[in-house]
């Protein structure tokens, strides 16, 4: 079970948001929206491997080749 | 009691999606396919214990395996449809979950073609 996975991604999107509010405050919004796009593109790492997985299981399991 | 683990694990992350969205609606899309993909590889390993029980039965009454494949490719399809145009209504995207559907009806219709004809051939065959 990964359900380490989810508490993760909200942790990564948690964690942005005090960045993103924080590099605002600082005046540096260019690196703000950076932050934002890193953090994204971790998660959606996870989540296209994950995914990957998924449809790897339901094509074995249905016989889709 | 695997339901309740499951039902549990629901409440928790839409309570997560909740305090995520406000600040980051992308994340919580992310979050929400992620249980969808946990909690459907949970539920597969059963399924597919099922699948096995079917295979055997239909090669007990004979029935030819190819009819039973293709029922089983459309739930295949039918379920991965579902899913992404789930997802991408749940975005806020209800014309790209329309057109996911309807590629998934089309290729469920390509599937179908050889019984369907081999309906017809039948029909054919009976009427003298």
């Amino acid at each position: 079970m990964n359900l380490d996975l989810l508490f993760k991604i909200a942790g990564v999107g948690i964690l942005i948001s005090v960045f993103h509010t924080a590099l605002k405050q600082a005046g540096k919004e260019d690196m703000a929206h950076l932050c934002t796009l890193a953090g994204f593109t971790i998660v959606l790492f996870w989540v296209v491997q994950l995914l990957g997985q998924l449809f790897t299981t339901v094509q074995s399991v249905f016989k889709l080749y | 009691m695997e339901i309740i683990q499951i039902v549990g694990l629901g409440f928790i992350v839409t309570l997560l999606i909740l305090i995520i969205r406000s600040q980051r609606p992308e994340i919580a899309v992310q979050i929400s396919i992620t249980l969808a993909t946990v909690i459907f590889l949970l539920v597969l390993a059963k399924i597919e214990v099922v699948l096995n029980l079917f295979r055997d039965l239909a090669d007990k009454a004979s029935v030819s395996q190819m009819y039973l494949n293709t029922i089983l490719k459309i739930i295949g399809i039918a379920y991965i449809t579902e899913f992404g145009a789930q997802v991408c209504r749940d975005a806020g995207e209800g014309a790209i979950a329309g057109k996911i559907e309807f590629a998934g009806k089309v290729l469920v219709m390509v599937l179908a073609v050889p019984i369907i004809a081999l309906v017809l051939e039948t029909i054919v065959r009976l009427i003298p």
